[in-house]
């Protein structure tokens, strides 16, 4: 008797599952991945579908797990654009064949520095790197905002900064780049082996360390001026400020998947994020982006970027160059 | 070891011909492990030492994984792993066993009992990112415990961070083995043992203890295994001082996007899970652990252990119990503030987000997990039942089904991926791939727990029912499933919990169509929502709490002369 009664009511319980779990599915809908954050993507695309009456499905990853999700999924692709991924994922997604060449309408007016040549992706966005230092932490120790790389060796930081693991965090790898492009490669490593000493902890992700910093649990650290301006908007007292040596800023991009099951679609949507519409979003909706359209204007001082010394990276060169310079990074710094 | 009847030390099971439905749950079982455990893991290795079919990449393979070892760093995360999976072994099964002791033989209200045991469980919860966030607000330089203590500087980070982190989260799944295990000992053989003469010190090192055996063994598998695949805390805790195998598998995959060289490395992971099963086969070996024997079953007597004893093992429980709550009262503090620290003004706006836009990752999630538990706690007792056994076909049953739990999650996650998105089975963007990741990964405790139980029964009990003329399939309904009830209870609160808050193999299955908690627990962490994560991880808590009663409901329903 007891088994039956185990399997009888068991069964009863599974069939009503099954009854839930049999969800309808709709068609035309564009899908999309992302590694923007919920609110930034959510506003993007509602005011796609507003203005086209397309609908969009999307989930966010890291880039890292994006990168492997779509890799795993080429002899059946789930989605048809990615979407705000930095353009080093592009350039590596590139090489496995991941993406269809698209060169969106209207897009020859962003500057080709911001586009692949090939025309496999195309850049919507840029972030550059920057310094955020607990505002509390500088009064405390009567310093001024850094205004130079070679103010956060200062004693006064000594197992104070968080920084961006290499192997895990665009950020990380941004921050490298800019300390290769600004005084050399040999020079930038001489740098971070003394820097490493006022490091308390490399994080995993690139905003890892921007919550303690704000808590003043830590010092300062290197972020993408996104993070940073996230905390300052959510009320926290940090500082925000540039090298004057220069920094390097991420590309954020899109690109049409191979073989996507909705290609019409898909270039719709890569149409219309191009223009300039789109662009005017992120302000609108303090998505604190800094536009790649030249005739998108910005009001926001903090996006400002006329006073910061931005370097060039030339987007070849740091997708041939990423790996050494991690593996440099983790033999002569983390070891 | 001189303990249950000599004559039946071996649990000879009676050598019937195996019956048409026995053979055919057998087969049924075998095909579902080779399609949800062996075939992934196949598709996976064949991408990619193959990869476009080549058979160069073999040899290529070889290499890298020879590069690899060759590296200093690699050799290092590798001892470090094997080091850490150890000592979360050790440290959490004693620990487990504390709180299973008190529990069950200490006689302390029952109140205070109800209240230990669902500190495990809030423990075992342990929602991703918040609980490694609360950890730091608690324990990281300049946290709360240090500055109480008056050392701000002191950093966990490293070894004892990432272990004691490891431990607390893990400690509850041996919880839960042991305190089937010692409720089901039989106080007649510990009264014996008194009734000679025996101190209560000598009982518990010579009776009590030596019974545990196979639930210290299976729960010492079970952490090892889970210290192995975890490579969320170490990332968190172990800092750069302290690099660890399966953390540098996630690093290599998400992080230099080599998802090639990644899955080599986490091959490796395969090796020391083969040796420690071996080992506790070894250990555990032919002996007798039968306590539930049917003669004289009392209720469990309360040993007399001594003040010293009984103030040690309460003192620590005690100790970690504080622990617990103070990271749980965090997370829940966080959730009620706007700002916890910098402005602490009373909101419920988190709350609001977490029931507007969250509430259908929470009615997925909570769908998922129920899906998951019921056929997975079915599957657990069927594979348990089986691989009791022994013979090397059960122990090929046995190792086979912890397979998939040793394995980082990223880089199960991918195998299931490649396994099911394209070729004859596709399953990906469906709900049933994200159920059957939780069955056949997270079954691990289930089995575990099952069998620990199973080798506490005497097989007098059964033969006595065979030669009283009943069928072999009577003789389980109403002799073994009953007595292993209470195991199989505890493996699907554990399947159920942790379908509620895996994470890491989830993130490579979840499509648009189906959002889960965890995965908006990650997106307010990278949005540095802290306070919204918080409210999350307070709501999956209420869950898992009120899922725990819902079961303990259910096992009285479905068996109510108990």
């Amino acid at each position: 008797m007891f088994l039956r009664r185990v399997l009888g009511r068991g069964l009863m319980l599974a069939a009503i599952a099954v009854l839930f779990a049999s969800a309808s599915q709709a068609a035309d809908t564009l899908n999309v991945y992302t590694i923007w954050s919920e609110r930034y993507a959510t506003e993007v695309f509602r005011a796609f579908t507003k203005d086209t009456g397309i609908d969009v499905r999307f989930l966010r990853f890291s880039s890292g797990e994006l990168l492997a999700r779509l890799i795993g999924e080429k002899a059946n692709p789930q989605v048809d654009v990615f979407f705000g991924g930095i353009a080093d994922a592009f350039v590596a997604g590139k090489k496995e064949g991941l993406f269809e060449r698209y060169v969106p309408r209207g897009a020859e007016a962003i500057p080709a520095k911001y586009r692949d040549p090939d025309g496999y992706w195309t850049g919507v966005a840029m972030d550059p790197i920057c310094f955020m230092v607990n505002a509390s932490f500088l009064k405390k120790n009567g310093l001024d905002a850094p205004a130079s790389w070679q103010d956060l060796l200062h004693p006064a930081y000594q197992k104070g900064l968080l920084m961006a693991d290499a192997r895990t965090s665009g950020t990380a790898v941004s921050r490298i780049f800019s300390l290769v492009k600004a005084m050399g490669e040999d020079e930038a490593f001489a740098y971070q082996k003394k820097l490493d000493g006022n490091v308390r902890q490399y994080t995993e992700s690139g905003a890892g360390g921007a919550l303690p910093i704000a808590r003043g649990q830590a010092a300062g650290g290197i972020f993408f001026v996104v993070d940073a301006l996230e905390m300052q908007q959510k009320g926290y007292d940090v500082a925000i400020s540039y090298p004057k040596e220069g920094v390097v800023y991420g590309v954020e991009a899109m690109g049409l998947i191979r073989g996507a099951r909705q290609p019409e679609l898909a270039k719709k949507f890569l149409d219309w994020a191009a223009s300039p519409r789109m662009q005017q979003i992120y302000e609108a909706q303090k998505i604190n982006l800094i536009p790649t359209h030249p005739e998108v204007r910005i009001q926001n001082p903090a996006l400002d970027m006329s006073g910061v010394n931005l370097l060039d990276l030339d987007i070849e060169w740091s997708g041939a160059n990423r790996k050494r310079l991690v593996d440099r990074w983790v033999s002569e710094i983390l070891k | 070891m001189g303990v249950g009847d000599s004559e039946i030390t071996i649990p000879k099971h009676s050598r019937q011909r195996p019956t048409a439905a026995g053979f055919a749950l057998r087969a049924a079982i075998w095909l579902l492990l080779a399609v949800f455990v062996l075939y992934p893991i196949a598709r996976l290795f064949l991408a990619l030492f193959l990869p476009d079919g080549q058979s160069g990449g073999a040899f290529d393979a070889i290499a890298r994984l020879a590069d690899a070892f060759a590296d200093r760093y690699t050799r290092r995360a590798t001892l470090n792993s094997l080091l850490l999976a150890s000592s979360v072994g050790l440290c959490g099964t004693a620990l487990g066993f504390l709180f299973a002791f008190a529990v069950t033989r200490l006689g302390i209200p029952r109140i205070a009992k109800a209240f230990f045991s669902s500190v495990t469980t809030l423990a075992f919860v342990s929602p991703p990112f918040t609980g490694s966030v609360a950890l730091t607000i608690v324990l990281g330089p300049g946290g709360l415990l240090p500055t109480f203590f008056g050392l701000p500087d002191v950093s966990i980070y490293g070894f004892p961070g990432t272990l004691l982190a490891e431990t607390l989260t893990y400690f509850p799944l041996a919880f839960l083995t042991l305190a089937t295990v010692l409720a089901a000992i039989d106080p007649t053989l510990e009264d014996a043992a008194r009734g000679l003469g025996a101190p209560e010190g000598r009982v518990f090192r010579t009776v009590t203890l030596p019974l545990c055996i196979p639930g210290l063994a299976n729960a010492f598998l079970l952490l090892f295994a889970e210290s192995l695949a975890d490579f969320a805390t170490p990332l968190v805790m172990a800092g750069k001082t302290f690099p660890v195998l399966p953390t540098q598998i996630y690093l290599q995959i998400t992080g230099m996007y080599d998802l090639r060289g990644g899955a080599i490395l986490a091959s490796v992971l395969l090796a020391p899970a083969l040796a420690v099963f071996v080992a506790q086969r070894r250990w555990v070996g032919v002996r007798s652990y039968v306590t539930v024997t049917g003669k004289g079953i009392g209720a469990p007597r309360h040993t007399r252990s001594g003040i010293l004893a009984r103030g040690a093992i309460l003192g620590t429980i005690t100790v970690v119990t504080f622990f617990v709550v103070l990271l749980y009262a965090t997370i829940v503090a966080s959730s009620f503030v706007k700002v916890l620290g910098i402005d602490n003004s009373f909101t419920l706006d988190n709350y609001r987000f977490v029931f507007t836009s969250g509430l259908n990752s929470i009615a997925d999630t909570l769908l998922i997990a129920v899906s998951a538990a019921i056929p997975g706690t079915a599957l657990a007792v069927c594979i348990a039942l089986l691989a009791r056994r022994g013979g090397w076909c059960g122990a090929a049953l046995e190792f086979v089904s912890l397979a998939n739990a040793v394995f980082p999650g990223t880089v199960l996650g991918i195998a299931w991926l490649i396994a099911f998105n394209s070729g004859p089975i596709v399953l990906t963007g469906t709900m049933g791939i994200l159920v059957a990741l939780c069955v056949f990964r997270y079954d691990a405790t289930g089995i575990r727990t099952t069998l620990a139980a199973l080798r506490q029964i005497d097989p007098a009990l059964e033969e006595a029912s065979l030669s009283l003329g009943a069928s072999r399939l009577t003789t389980l309904r109403r002799v073994t499933l009953p007595l292993v009830l209470p195991a199989v209870k505890a493996g699907m609160r554990s399947l159920f919990t942790v379908s509620m808050t895996a994470i890491s193999a989830v993130i490579f299955l979840v499509s648009v169509n189906w959002s889960l908690l965890t995965v908006r627990i990650l997106q307010c962490m990278t949005e540095l929502m802290f306070a919204e994560a918080a409210a999350f991880s307070v709501v999956l808590v209420g869950i898992v709490f009120a899922a725990s009663a819902c079961i303990d409901l259910l096992f009285r329903f479905l068996c109510p002369e108990r």
